[in-house]
């Protein structure tokens, strides 16, 4: 055979006793390099699958400078389906999505009612009567740098927590 | 047999795809946009005032930006790269960590506007090239806009007596320029306007393979071509008729109101068009409009070198002599058929019947007062074949050998060929001046009436002759 005509002078049969023959070189590298080639194609349709950004509107939203909340503002802000409150210890956001079914619950002169099943919700969004599994949560206030507060839907925080300019 | 050949094979193509593969990989943790916003963030370090702001720019986190906004349809990802421009301390920085300049974001706030709504280009796009998309081999259809041509995006919420107030001084000075230079004559827009050109509607959001770029100089781009078709229209298009006759300046306002007339429209709740202008109606607006691109002043005829023939002067005070209203009027409606003087009635050219009354009486405004003298055609007994020999001799120069027309106009058209017989006999008599047509009567050539008359009776047959 012609391509093996370099080789001639050694015995196939025999045994290389020092590292190995040039054709097995030719075949381990071809099929490690195949191999790690393969990983990090397979590494790369592994990526595909999370998605970087999704097509959805941010959660995190501007609702204005802080001198709009005065004490004792309540606003609803009723596209961002978020109640917004300013009180002498400072502002707070809480969700007026209802956690038994999702309705949009409305401020009474003792806290939240939920139209839907009758939930009813405590100033602090703690539930008094009704469905409702979960308190309404209180969502993070915080300042953007061009001074807005800034609400993120995304993050719940702590119960009680007021945020003060 | 052929082993050695296929494992080389298959190092050789292994190699490709891991290089390939490396490199990609490379390209998805060094995207372009990491690099600006571990600047912006080093950035926002050293311009932080206080803690508070300090602790905002240390928990800034470098990801892809993405504006999502559903009622436009648009998702942005401009601003994955242009991190700072709602972020005061960055006032003074460079593009692209650059506070957006003025108050518009103040309001057009992101979450509402995003970014391409108003500045076009490529808002997937998270690197540089293909988001401007001024390259033409980006194959993208809409480049950013320039920010000089940027007031055309103004223009599709706002109404134009809001942006001359506010200052939108190109995109309203552009319309000005394209109400008053006759662009109107050539092109439709609305239903209403010229048929020589393509009609304009939605000339600014046409795709950029719509535009012919091959005698382009500039970028290869919608707002250039418009500004260099604007400044040489058959540098751009060769077999172009269209007349334009302004400077750079004007190029740059007429391309912005251009870009302006788009198809697409932005959602109700984004618009805010308040006053609805009354559009002015007088004659003279009306001239500007539709027919000052080619009549110019109408006070004086000439040959015009891409159209290859005269172009009358109507408001020669001769002709408003000899032409009543009614004719004149007939004119307008109906146009000069085999030239390129369009049919203006609301059928074809789609203007009003008051509208071409306003601007017939704007033409007759300089009408003088003494009638021409009678000629009295009727009285002659005409012979039609004396006044074919007459023509050939004395007409055909400038009317050409079938009344076709050159230097004079179209005798064939069925304006001409319906006028009163009358109306003929005189303009032949009387010549008219400040035109090449002289007096062929007593007072000029020195032709005999009953000559006139044959004349007259030999045009009036012409429209029977084929070309």
């Amino acid at each position: 055979m012609n391509n093996n005509a370099c080789c001639a002078h050694k015995d196939p049969h025999k045994k290389e006793p020092e590292g190995v023959s040039r054709r097995d070189f030719l075949g381990l590298a071809g099929i490690g390099v195949a191999i790690a080639a393969s990983f990090t194609a397979i590494a790369g349709i592994f990526r595909m699958t999370k998605a970087t950004v999704h097509y959805e509107e941010s959660r995190k939203f501007k609702i204005g400078m802080p001198a709009e909340f005065p004490v004792g503002t309540i606003k609803k802000l009723d596209d961002k389906k978020v109640f917004v409150f300013a009180d002498t210890e400072g502002l707070y956001a809480i969700s007026c999505i209802c956690t038994h079914l999702g309705c949009i619950v409305s401020p009474t002169e003792w806290g939240f009612q939920c139209p839907c099943h009758g939930s009813k919700y405590n100033k602090d969004g703690k539930v008094i009567g009704g469905p409702a599994p979960r308190p309404l949560p209180w969502l993070e206030v915080s300042l953007h740098e061009d001074g807005n507060l800034v609400v993120d839907a995304a993050k719940e925080v702590k119960k009680g927590t007021k945020f003060t300019v | 047999m052929h082993r050695r050949f296929y494992l080389k094979l298959l190092l050789v193509s292994s190699i490709a795809l891991l290089a390939f593969a490396l490199l990609a990989a490379y390209k998805e943790i060094n995207p372009e946009w990491k690099h600006y916003q571990n600047n912006y963030k080093e950035l926002f370090m050293k311009n932080a005032k206080d803690e508070a702001m300090k602790e905002k720019a240390k928990a800034f986190k470098v990801e892809v930006q993405q504006l999502y906004i559903e009622k436009l349809n648009r998702a942005d990802r401009c601003v994955s790269c242009h991190i700072g421009v709602e972020n005061p301390m960055m006032a003074k920085a460079e593009a692209p960590y650059k506070k957006h300049s003025g108050d518009y974001l103040g309001k057009h706030p992101l979450s509402r506007f995003g970014c391409t709504a108003c500045h076009q280009g490529q808002g997937r796009a998270t690197n540089k090239e293909e988001a401007h998309a001024l390259e033409h081999d980006t194959h993208w259809e809409y480049p950013i806009v320039p920010l000089k041509h940027i007031q055309s995006s103004c223009a599709q919420c706002h109404d134009y007596a809001m942006l001359e107030k506010n200052g939108a001084d190109k995109v309203v000075r552009g319309r000005k320029l394209f109400l008053e230079k006759g662009c109107l004559g050539c092109h439709k827009v609305d239903g209403a306007g010229g048929i020589l050109g393509k009609a304009l509607d939605g000339i600014g959001t046409q795709p950029r393979a719509y535009f012919p770029m091959r005698y382009i100089q500039g970028e290869r781009t919608q707002s250039a071509w418009h500004k260099e078709h604007f400044l040489d229209p058959r540098a751009i298009v060769p077999e172009s008729e269209m007349k334009a006759s302004i400077n750079d300046e004007e190029a740059d306002f007429l391309a912005t109101y251009i870009l302006a007339l788009k198809s697409t429209e932005m959602p109700r709740e984004y618009r805010r068009i308040r006053q609805t202008e009354t559009p002015d109606m007088s004659g003279e607006a009306l001239y500007k409009k539709y027919c000052i691109g080619c009549h110019t002043t109408g006070r004086e005829s000439y040959f015009d070198e891409i159209f290859n023939r005269t172009i009358p002067s109507i408001m020669n005070p001769a002709l408003l002599k000899s032409a009543d209203n009614q004719y004149l009027k007939k004119i307008v409606s109906e146009g000069r058929e085999g030239t390129q003087m369009t049919s203006w009635k609301p059928t074809a050219a789609g203007l009003t019947e008051q509208e071409i009354d306003m601007i017939v009486e704007y033409i007759s405004k300089d009408r003088p007062a003494a009638k021409p003298e009678p000629f009295d055609v009727a009285k002659f007994r005409a012979d039609v074949k004396r006044g074919g020999e007459l023509f050939n001799i004395r007409c055909a120069l400038c009317h050409g050998k079938k009344g076709e027309g050159e230097l004079g106009i179209n005798l064939k058209n069925p304006v001409v060929q319906s006028a009163d017989p009358e109306f003929l006999a005189v303009t032949v008599r009387d010549g008219r001046a400040g035109t090449p047509m002289p007096p062929f009567g007593k007072d000029g050539v020195g032709l005999k009436e009953q000559e006139i008359a044959d004349i007259v009776s030999y045009v009036k047959t012409l429209s029977q002759k084929k070309l």
